[in-house]
Formats: C-alpha cells, structure tokens, sequence
C-alpha cells in the first residue's frame, strides 16, 4: 500500500518583508546557492517504532506539527537586502507511506529507499518544502519512519523537539485524549534574539574573548594529515561501546567531577594530538546552543560548533586532562552565542582549506526514546550535515548497549579502512583509560593498537644479519692483497692499481704513527680532492685513528674550532697554507716529504671494531659544531650491507665527488677499493659543475655514483647528461628530501639507471634506510626500510610507537649508531637515549626528523621537528647561523629562515634588527660560517614581526629582493652611481651594469623609490615608465646622458615588461586603473625567456572617446595582442577588471578559432557578480591612482588633492600629465559600469583562478561563480591577502609559481 | 520527600565539582560551568528521588538554583 497525503500548498505569507537569516543560517545559505545541486546540507533522522501504527493518524499528526512548528513552513527567498525567509501560513506536506514488507529484505530495502532520498537536494529558494516525511514498513509491526530536513531549518535539538511532538499529537489522536496545548515558539523570536545577541555588548566580549583563546592557536589537528572542502556525502562506521566500558565511563566520569561527554572529548584529544603529533590541539564541540534561552522550544538551526582548545603533555594525568577539558568547556559555554563561522572570520579563516579544528565529538545525551500509543521508537541520525573532517557522533540511548558512536568522515580525506582504523583505536583506547587508573601518565596510554605495535616494533624492523667483526680498512687491505694489480684509484689521468695505493698508504700510516698515531687517536686530513687526499684517509685508518677531514674552504675560525675541539695527534696536509696559523696542531707536510724509506707492507695496529674511525663535525645550534665520532663496526655494517644490496664488481667504477667533511663520502671513499671496483675521483670543485660531471662519467665510465637531490635535479637539466645513461648503472640519493619530480625527470632523462633514495644522519653511519625508486611509482618518495642491524621507530610525544600513517619523531636503534659528539657527554646523553624497545641496555638516537610508516613498513620523510633545515643537503642550525648574526656590531637581535619564495629555489635568508649594514654584515659572518651556511641575503628590520602573543612571526619576515648575479660590472662613472641606487634600493650587495631591475626582485613600489632617489641624486625627472623602456643601469644611466626622458613611455596599449624570449608569452590585463605596471614583478619571477606583455587602457596618453562596452573594449585589446603574436597558443592573465576582460578576450580568441591554453585570474569575478552592486565613484577611482603610489587614500577628496600629494610626496606618478590621471580617473568608474552591463559568454578550457581570501565587505565573492563560464576545471588557490596585495611580494610569488609550473607544463 | 532549595542548591553544586558557598542562587548556573548533561543527570535523579515532573526544557530554560526552586516547587 502506497499513500500520498498532501495538503493544499499555502499561498498565503507572513509578513512581506519575512526575516532575516539567522547568523546561524547565512554560511549554510551561501554554501547551497554556491552549489545548488549538492545534497551536503541534508540532514536526516530515522525513528523505529516497534508496534501497531495507522498511517492516516501519523499524518494527522505530522499535520498538526508542521502547523506549528515554523520553521517547517519556511521559504527563501533573495532581495536586494540578502536573503530573507518567510514563514508561510501553510505549505504542503510530503509524506509517503512505502509498504516494503514483500521485499526480499525489507530493512535492506528501506536502507537503500533512505539513501537515495538522502542524496537528493533541496532547493531553498524553491516553491517545495525544505523537508520531506515518510513511513517504511518493513514488518507487520514494525516501521521506519524518515525524515529529511534541510540543515537551514533544522538542527539535531530541533529534531528531537518535532520527534516528541509527533509521538505526543499521535498518541493523543489514537487515544482520543485531549492534545496539549501548542508547545513550540514562533521562529521569529530565535531570529530575534540572534539580532538582539549580535547587536549587543555581549556580542563585542565574546569576539575578543575568542580572538585572544586561539591568536596564537595551532594549526588543525587533521587525523587525515591535510584538509579539504566538505564532500557531497560522508562516510559513516557505527559502533559501541560495550555496556561495560560504557558503565566504567560513566563511573570514571562520576569519580572525575565530569561527564561522560567531557571524558569522551578528553579521550578524543588525547588521540588526536597523538595522531597528529601535536602537544596542543582544538577540536570542535557542536553545542546545541539554547541554555538558557526560548529557543529550548523552537525547533530550528541554533547549533554552535565551538572551538575546544586542549594541551596534552604526555606527563599530565588523564584525571587532569579530563579537568582540563571540564573547564575549557565551562570558559566556552559563557560565550557559546558567539558563533563558530565569526570566529573563523576574525581569525582570518575564510575560505578553502582553512580549518580552525580538527575532529568534531558531537554528544548527544538527549533523551532519544519516544512512544507512539505504547509503540517504542527510538530516533536515530542519519545525517547531521557536511562533514569536513571527520566528526564522531555519540549517543547515549540508555537501551543497554552502551554508547553509540558513529565516525561520520569526508571521503576526500579518509578511505573506508582508514576510518576504521581510527575508529578501532579511539574505541581500544577509551576502553583502557576508563579501564585503568586515571592518575596514571598520559604516556602511559599508546594509541596504537596491539597488532600495530608489533608490526611497526618487530616487523618492520626484522633486519638482523650476521656480519663478521671486521673494520673499515680490513678488507681494503685484503682486497688488495687479492688483486694487486686491479685498478684502484683514478684521478686526473692518473691511475694507482691496488698495490700502488696500499703501498703509499701504509707507508704514511707508519710515519704517521711514528707521530702518534693509533687506535682511539685522531688525525686531521686537510687536502682537497686528489690521490693524495684517498691515500691519506686510508693512512690515517690504517695507522688505527680515527680520520677527522677538515675542509680547506672552510673559514679559518671554524677550522681552528673543529682542530680545538678534537685536538687531533697531528693533520695531514698538502702545504703549511691550508690551515690557520696560531693553531697548535703538529702538521704533516706533504710537499716534499720523502716516505720511501718506510715499509710498503700493512701496518700492525691493535684496532677493534668498536674503536673510532672518523670524526665528521655537524651544524650545532648553539654556535659551535659538533664532531660526531663513528666506529669501525658502524660503518662496517653499513658498507657490508651495501655491497649485499647493490653488489659492486671489479670493473665497476665508483665516483668520487661529495666533500670529506660530509659523511656521504665515506661510502663513496672505501666502498669501491674493499670489492676490487675502482674509485674515480673528481677534480677539486667539479662536484658544483653538471657539464663536467656528465663528462667525467662518460669519459671514466662510472656505474656508481651519487647525489644529493637538489643537484641532482641541476645534473638532469644540464644537456649533456642524457649521454650518461649509457655508462651510468646506479645512482643514490640522500642529504635531502627527494621529490617525486625529480624522480620522474630522472628516470625520464636517464631510462635503465636505477636511482636509490637512502637516507640516515651522520649520527648513525651515514644512511640507515634505503629505497628503490621505480617510475611506476607515485606519492612522495619514501626513505625505505631499515638496513641489516638497525632499527626505525617512529615515536610519538609520549615516546610510544606511533601506528603506520601517523606521523612522529624518528628514532634510530642498532649497529650503526656513532658512539656520539666528541667531548659533548651532555649533549650524547641528550640524543642518544635508552632504547625502551631492543635489548637492554641499548641506545636509540633521537634524529629530530619528522616521518610516519607507510602500511608496506617503508617510511616517510615528513620534516623537521626542530628548526634544523637541510640546504642543497647540507644540515644546517639556524641557531648556528642566528648566533653568527647576533655577535656582530650593531645588531639587536637575529633570526635565520630558508625561504622557498620560488620553487626549488631555496635561499637562507639573515634577518636582523639594529643599525647594521646588510652587506658588512653578510661579510662579516662569511668569516666565520662555511659557505653554505652564509646566508644569501641579510634583511634588516625595524622591528621583528611579532604573533599576538608576542613571539616571532616567522611567516611574516619579508622575501628579500633576489641577489644580482656575476654581471658585468658597471664601467663608466654614472652607470656606477646608477648600480649603487638599484643595489641601495633593492637591498643588494652588488648590481651589475646589465642587471635587469625587476629581474632583480624589484616591485613597482621599489621602481617608485627607485626614481624617486634618481631625481635626489642626479636631479633628473625620470617617469617611472622610463624603467620599463630602460630597466638596467647602464640603459638608465644612458638615458640621463640623453637628458629627455619622454613622459610619454609606458602609456601605450601594449606594454613590453619583458619582450625577450623564445616561448609564447603572457599577456598581462591591466586592473581597474587601467595601467599594468602592477605586474612589473612578474617577468623575473616566471622565470628567463618568456615575453610578458602588459595590456593598458586606450587613451592614457591621448584621451579620447571611452569604450562602448566591455566586449568592444576586448575585441579592441585581441587586436593588439594579435598584432604582438598572430597565431595562439595564447595565454591571458587579468587581475580585478582585467580578468573579467581576459576571459571575454579568451572567448573571443576561441570563436576566432583560435587556441587559448591559460586563462589565469587573480582575484576577478564576473561581471554578474557586481550587476546589483553600486558602481564606483571618482573617489574610488582617487584611492585607485593612489594605491598605484603605494599609498592609502586619506583626505585627499579631488583629482588635484590626489595630484598634490603625489607631488609633495615626490611620487613620479605626480610627474603622469593630466591628461593620463583624468583618464585613470575617468577609466575607472567606466569600467566598473562597463562590467555591470557584461555578459560572459563560456570559455572552453580550465581556469587558473587565485582567491585573496583575506575577510572582505563582499563576501559573496567566489571563484565558484566562474562555473557557468568555464567549460573546464578550475583550479583554485587561497592567498593569505587582501585584493590590492595580490601582485606584491610573496602573493606574487605563489602566483607565479603556479602559473610559471603551469606554462612550463604547456611549453613541454 | 520534597525537594528543598538546599537540596537543589547542594546537588548542583556537587555536579559542577564545586562547594555551595561558590554557586550563587541567584545567578546563570551556565556561566558557573552547567550544561545539557548536567541538567538531564539533576533531572533524572530529583525525578526518581522527590517525583519531579517538569522536563528539560523547563529547567535549562531558567538555569539557576532559585528560579528552579519556583518552578519545581521546592520548600526553602
């Protein structure tokens, strides 16, 4: 049986003017009408109601609640003022009745029958209502009843008020019993008390009082480890909690002064700040937001998310986490009104990806048992809304199953098993801390369960092998007693077989034991690559000491450091030259030391395994580096391990290029000459130089050799190299992350060599993980799995072992660790710490690198957890480099950053505060500091950035300006004064005479100043178009020579910022004033050979007629792009206006038949988006032409204000004609009624779209509007600014990162 | 038994974890940490223990120690 009830639709409506959306109701408005047919917002509740039911008095009922719950008879509608509902005084009610009792399974049947309406969506601005009833019977006394609301009108308290009414209005129906008065207030006074809230005093303290809780918040704890938009539906798990755990929660609860919701979201924090490896996380706590209140009876949407901000340290006590969080909730309810989507706003949060919290716990305690005429129903959620991350939904039912809980997740963050997962441990984790002592330690308590730890403990780390108690020189010396005349060693055309080498090397081993030399002593090697520098490590080994290499290019201070700290026997070296004076270190000369009258056979030495073999010296963050000192059977196990995993042979050549001082090259020193292979080593300084290299490999026929990614990457872009495939066997990576890129351009570029990723600190012999990268592969490139002997653990805070997929601390265990930092017992006791999981007694070092085990046992490289960065895979210490800055004359205070404002071009960048010069500055730490640890460029400040709460805000140190490169150097007199200005202006040491300004970093403002300083100087009126047409010192300085600088460059409709290149170029459209010197900062940003030409209003020189319409303006602007370049592909990018005209542009382009392959928008919306909004004025236009100067309009009220002040502030836009600035002026309020009057038509092809996603007043805005005009996807990117900011600084570099990686995608 | 406004006030403040000398009769117990669950466990046990019949909604309505006292009736 089927039946349709209906009642005649309503007609008639409230008030006309209806009400105002609630603060409450306005995101989720935006949110459907941004994507009309999603049925996100759905939210849906199922009752089962066991016993008798006649469905024509259940309607009745339905009836009488939708008659008095408004909130049902709600409609939308949009005007001028925003949104507004009416409540009708009727609507229709839509209520099925589905008899599903002959279906094969019924339950299944009605599952299916839900999930379908589920996905449908409402339109709230429709005639329909916004919710939809219905009754299943699945069995001759058994119903479902459904029911679907949208999320505008409803909330999970609103459902439980409808449920009881219904069951009351039924039962009294069946009885015959009188009804109970109405209970439900009028939906009016819920949106009155939201007025009445938000305009009031309370309103002001709760903002503040959530500013500051969360100014210096963490970023969201996401299990996932990323985020993402709400999907269209969520995945849900249900389970429960066994009715023991359930009774042991509410006793722990009782005992704790809490409730068992509280103690639920103790539980939740405590494993997500372990799942996420945070100390301090906010979750979000839906509230039901009514305490207090009338709403208690208004069924509607009133639920509150709030933000739950929780510090979990692992030495705190459940008991006080639980207190804490009983607290934290009692702060937040006083200001529960205050509603999540404001403070979101006020945080600056708006936007994609820009979460505030992690998981939701939603409890709900509210009593779910309802009965229709004595049948029992029990409602039960079927969905509460959007899920953005993943929310855990827990229902107290009191029906003697314990707790209910559903893990409700967004599909683009979690797969089904994923969830699971996560659900299984948060349930085993609960279980025992409601199980166990509440006193006890957080760290007590690992989130991963049983089976976990022991595949990430055990399995993973199965890796014991036997090796034989040998050293790092034994087997050299038994190779080459084997193979005397094999090759061994090549350099320089030169080449020593293996009698020859052993010979040499013994020789000095015995005369440098003879100076003291021996097992447990130290020798320094300071010599660059050659014979004599492999002769001498092997000297020093076989003498029994320990080898410590020490750079010539080194500065002198960090030699005679390294030299004090270690007090070496004595140092090998070429000449007297190579180390600093003053050092009391005897020195073993090489020039002219006559070794012939020693032995050549193996020296005799009482050496061990565990005895020292080198000393390699590390960044420390404390100023002074630290000497790592690693043992024979360390370095032993690791190169036993690989020559078993990647068997070299004689004939194999091994390359020689990575410095001694960096542990890479120790393998690369011994390995080759302990199998019979042949060790070619590099000329000094060739490790720097592609070309050579690939030279080298083809020329030598090298099979092995390594790299460190960054100069890997330069290695494959050099042209010769493809040559090398042909010799090349296999290559290792390590020093730094290695991205998939390279990988891919690698086994592109250099198909059948296999490339290894191994990676390891100097504290644990070089590398101890190792993975074969294949093509096929995708995802980032793992580190791999543990070599023989060792062990990898990823520990969370509380040192427990962290299940795959959750990122912690990487912890190192086995025979490779170094025995620790020469003289620094504090500091190896702080690294090195008992290992709680090998045997007893062992250490674990403790590296500091982030990372997380994939479910096939290989782990991840994730990041550093303290401030050690690696540079071209060099470790660094910032403290190191901040202690280097902070000790010189006037400077205030210091901070270092690597900076990555382009990407792959990664610079170490010296900020610091005081009346420092930056460029002495930069030389003087130079002195002290290797080079690679010299920053870049030194920024100096005012003041340091500062977070609210008063710490340093790293992400707000400026970029520098980019560091001129070798140019030539300026000749005549007036070119030098005109470098000096450019390096004065763009903060550079030096700026060659053919140094392109914005190839320099330079900014449109920085060209202001530039000019500006010009006139000071040289007295000479230069316009700032000058700098286009003339853009390197020595064409300015010409310029000045020529003494008639035109006023008239710069104006023209194209405008060439970068004629020169090969490649199609970027036509760039001019915003809202019409000029497009606002990309000026583009060009050197995309990179060398690519045009970039600006498009610029009509009539800025000469005045004119305005353009007809914005199409006519397009067409006129395709006419000129045409004459730059005939033929596509084209490429438009348009900022403000100009994107709007870009994309009519690309329409055009199209229709021509023309390709148009990037179509890239910086914060521009369609025309439709402004049509009902007030055109601006002149004044806009003002702050427009002022804004081009750098500058904030204040009480400049006229054209001739705005000209005065750029004239007294001596801004050469004062210098543009008035012909120019009453045409900007005149351009822009045109434009702005131009784009009112446009229609798009749609553009076939993807959009390239950048959000400034800073709060603004037009928070309609969206990209998402482009949709009915883009054919293709649309690819959106939020930056963390206002509109105007978009073309500066790093805006503009996350803009030309992505369009530049977009265009080379289109070039290849 | 009837409920007594001392009764009412010493169970609430029991539930919030705090003594009776902090919790003002007079004042919005929510400011003073009381929420849904506090009210629906207060509710439950002066329904079983002195025949409460007013619901949830009554009480979080008016949340504080006096108001309750009138609405559920209780002898001071």
């Amino acid at each position: 049986m089927t039946v349709t009830t209906s009642a005649p639709a309503g007609t008639r409506t409230g008030p006309a003017a209806g009400l105002p959306l609630s603060a409450a109701q306005s995101g989720m408005w935006y949110a459907q009408a941004l994507d009309p047919s999603s049925p996100a917002l759905n939210t849906a509740e199922c009752a089962e109601i066991d016993g008798p039911l006649d469905p024509e008095l259940f309607a009745r009922a339905l009836r009488l609640v939708v008659e008095e719950a408004d909130a049902l008879r709600t409609r939308f509608v949009e005007t001028p003022e925003g949104p507004r509902q009416l409540v009708l005084d009727e609507i229709e009610l839509p209520f099925q009745v589905l008899d599903l009792r002959d279906a094969d399974d019924p339950a299944a049947a009605a599952g299916r029958w839900m999930r379908e309406d589920l996905a449908e969506p409402f339109d709230p601005t429709g005639t329909r209502p916004l919710f939809r009833q219905a009754l299943l019977r699945t069995g001759d006394e058994r119903w479902l009843w459904y029911q679907r609301i949208h999320h505008l009108v409803m909330d999970g308290y609103g459902y439980t008020l409808l449920g009881r009414r219904t069951a009351e209005a039924y039962t009294a129906f069946a009885r015959g019993e009188e009804l109970p008065a109405r209970t439900f207030g009028p939906l009016a006074e819920l949106v009155g008390a939201d007025v009445e809230y938000r305009s009031g005093e309370a309103f002001e303290a709760d903002r503040e009082y959530w500013r500051r809780l969360l100014a210096d918040r963490p970023e969201a704890p996401h299990l996932a480890g990323r985020s993402a938009q709400p999907s269209r539906s969520f995945l849900r798990r249900t389970t429960h909690l066994s009715p023991e755990a359930t009774a042991r929660l509410r006793e722990t609860a009782a005992a704790l002064k809490a409730t068992w919701p509280e103690v639920l979201i103790a539980a939740q924090a405590l494993y997500t700040a372990r799942a996420t490896n945070r100390q301090d996380v906010v979750l979000g706590v839906p509230l039901m937001g009514r305490m207090g209140s009338a709403a208690l009876r208004v069924p509607g949407m009133v639920m509150n998310v709030l933000p739950l901000r929780v510090s979990v340290e692992p030495r705190q006590t459940f008991a006080g986490l639980v207190r804490q969080v009983v607290l934290a909730l009692r702060a937040a309810r006083r200001h529960q009104r205050y509603r999540y989507e404001d403070i979101r706003r006020d945080l600056g949060l708006l936007g994609e990806r820009r979460s505030l919290v992690g998981p939701l716990v939603n409890t709900m305690p509210f009593d779910y048992a309802v009965s229709f005429a004595g049948s029992p129903a029990r409602l039960r959620s079927l969905s509460a809304g959007p899920v953005e991350d993943l929310t855990v939904n827990i229902y107290d039912r009191a029906d003697g199953h314990g707790l209910e809980i559903d893990h409700d997740a967004n599909p683009a963050l979690y797969s089904g098993e994923e969830l699971a997962l996560h659900q299984r441990r948060f349930l085993a984790l609960l279980d025992r801390l409601v199980a166990g002592d509440p006193a006890l330690p957080l760290a007590a308590h690992p989130v991963a369960l049983p089976e976990e730890l022991s595949l990430v403990l055990r399995e993973f780390n199965d890796t014991g092998h036997e090796v034989p108690p040998t050293t790092l020189i034994g087997p050299i010396e038994a190779q080459a007693a084997r193979t005397p005349d094999a090759p061994a060693l090549v350099f320089d055309g030169t080449t020593l077989t293996y009698a020859e080498l052993n010979a040499r090397a013994n020789r000095l081993a015995r005369h440098l034991a003879e100076r003291g030399a021996g097992p447990g002593k130290v020798v320094g090697v300071a010599l660059p690559r050659s014979l004599e520098l492999v002769i001498s490590l092997l000297a020093v080994v076989k003498s029994g000491a320990a080898y410590l290499p020490l750079d010539p290019d080194h500065p002198a201070r960090r030699l005679t450091d390294m030299l004090q700290d270690t007090a070496p026997v004595c140092a090998v070296t070429d000449h007297g030259r190579r180390l600093p004076s003053g050092v009391d270190t005897p020195l073993v000369v090489l020039d002219g030391l006559d070794l012939s009258a020693y032995p050549a056979c193996d020296p005799a030495r009482a050496l061990t395994p565990s005895h020292p073999a080198y000393v390699i010296h590390t960044s420390g963050s404390t100023g002074r580096p630290k000497g790592v000192v690693v043992s024979h059977g360390a370095i032993d196990n690791r190169l036993r391990w690989m020559q078993h995993a990647y068997p070299l042979a004689p004939g194999d050549k091994v390359l020689q290029k990575t410095p001694a001082s960096f542990d890479v090259s120790v393998w690369e020193f011994f390995w080759a000459l302990r199998v019979g292979a042949t060790l070619v080593v590099a000329e000094p300084g060739g490790h720097r130089d592609p070309a050579y290299l690939a030279w080298l490999i083809n020329e030598e026929a090298i099979t092995t050799c390594h790299f460190v990614p960054s100069m890997l990457q330069l290695f494959l872009a050099e042209p010769s190299t493809a040559s090398v495939a042909g010799t090349l066997r296999q290559v290792f990576c390590s020093g730094e992350a290695l991205s998939r890129d390279t990988a891919r351009a690698f086994a592109r570029r250099l198909p059948g060599v296999r490339l290894h990723n191994l990676y390891g600190p100097t504290e644990a012999a070089v590398d101890v993980s190792f993975h074969e990268v294949l093509p096929e592969h995708d995802g980032p490139v793992p580190i791999g799995a543990p070599v023989w002997n060792t062990r990898l653990y990823v520990l969370d805070a509380a040192l427990q072992p962290c299940p795959p997929g959750v990122p912690g601390e990487l912890y190192l265990a086995g025979a490779q660790l170094a025995d620790g930092y020469l003289g620094r017992p504090e500091l190896t006791s702080a690294r090195f710490v008992a290992d709680p999981f090998g045997p007893p007694g062992g250490r674990m070092y403790r590296t500091g690198d982030l990372a997380r085990w994939r479910a096939d046992g290989q782990v991840e490289y994730l990041g550093r957890t303290d401030h050690q960065v690696k540079l071209r895979g060099q470790r660094i210490e910032l403290g190191e480099i901040e202690a280097a800055l902070a000790a010189q004359d006037g400077v205030d205070g210091a901070c270092a950053l690597v900076r990555e404002d382009r990407p792959g071009d990664q610079r170490l960048v010296g900020y610091v505060t005081g009346a420092a010069d930056p460029v002495a500055l930069r030389e003087a730490v130079a002195l002290t500091l290797p080079e690679h640890m010299v920053p870049s460029a030194v920024v100096v400040l005012g003041e340091f950035p500062l977070s609210p709460n008063g710490k340093l805000d790293r992400r707000a140190l400026p970029a520098p300006v980019h560091r001129a490169g070798g140019g030539r150097r300026p000749t005549v007199a007036r070119e030098e004064a005109m470098a000096r200005l450019f390096a004065e202006v763009l903060g550079l040491g030096e700026v060659g005479a053919d140094d392109a300004f914005f190839d320099l970093g330079g900014s449109s403002l920085l060209a202001i100043r530039l000019v500006a300083r010009i006139r000071e100087e040289f007295g000479a009126e230069l316009t700032l178009g000058s700098l286009f047409a003339a853009p390197t010192p020595a064409a300015l300085a010409a310029r000045l020579d020529s003494a008639r600088p035109s006023s008239s460059d710069a104006l023209d409709v194209v405008l060439p910022l970068r004629p020169e290149g090969d490649r199609p170029p970027l036509f760039v459209l001019h915003p809202a004033g019409g000029i497009a010197w606002c990309y000026a900062g583009l060009p050197a940003r995309l990179g060398p050979d690519r045009p970039v030409y600006g498009i610029q209003a009509p009539g800025l020189l000469e005045g004119g007629p305005l353009p007809r319409s914005l199409e006519a303006l397009a067409a006129a602007y395709v006419e000129q792009v045409r004459a730059v370049r005939p033929h596509g592909p084209y490429r438009l990018m348009g900022w403000s206006v100009g994107g709007a005209l870009a994309q009519t542009m690309a329409v055009l382009l199209q229709e021509a038949g023309e390709e148009v392959d990037l179509l890239a928008l910086l914060d521009a919306f369609p025309a439709e988006q402004w049509r009902e909004r007030p055109a601006p004025e002149e004044g806009d236009a003002l702050t427009a032409v002022l804004r081009m100067a750098g500058l904030e309009r204040t009480e400049e009220a006229t054209k001739e204000d705005v000209v005065a002040t750029l004239a007294r502030l001596g801004s050469p836009l004062g210098g543009l004609s008035d012909v120019t600035l009453n045409r900007i002026v005149d351009i822009v309020p045109h434009n702005a009624r131009l784009m009112r009057e446009h229609v798009h038509r749609r553009y076939e092809g993807d959009l390239l779209f950048f959000t400034a996603s800073a709060p603004r007043a037009e928070d309609w805005l969206s990209w998402e509007s482009w949709r009915p005009h883009i054919g293709g996807e649309i690819h959106n990117l939020d930056l963390d600014c206002t509109h105007p900011l978009i073309t500066q600084g790093r805006h503009l570099d996350a803009v030309a990162a992505v369009v530049s990686a977009r265009l080379k995608e289109l070039d290849a | 038994m009837a409920l007594t406004l001392h009764r009412i006030h010493a169970d609430v403040a029991d539930c919030l974890g705090e003594e009776t000398a902090d919790i003002p009769v007079d004042e919005n117990l929510v400011d003073h940490g009381l929420d849904s669950v506090r009210i629906m466990t207060l509710l439950e046990g002066w329904r079983r223990d002195h025949g409460v019949t007013a619901d949830f909604a009554d009480l979080a309505e008016k949340p504080a120690v006096e108001a309750w006292a009138e609405l559920l009736g209780a002898t001071s």
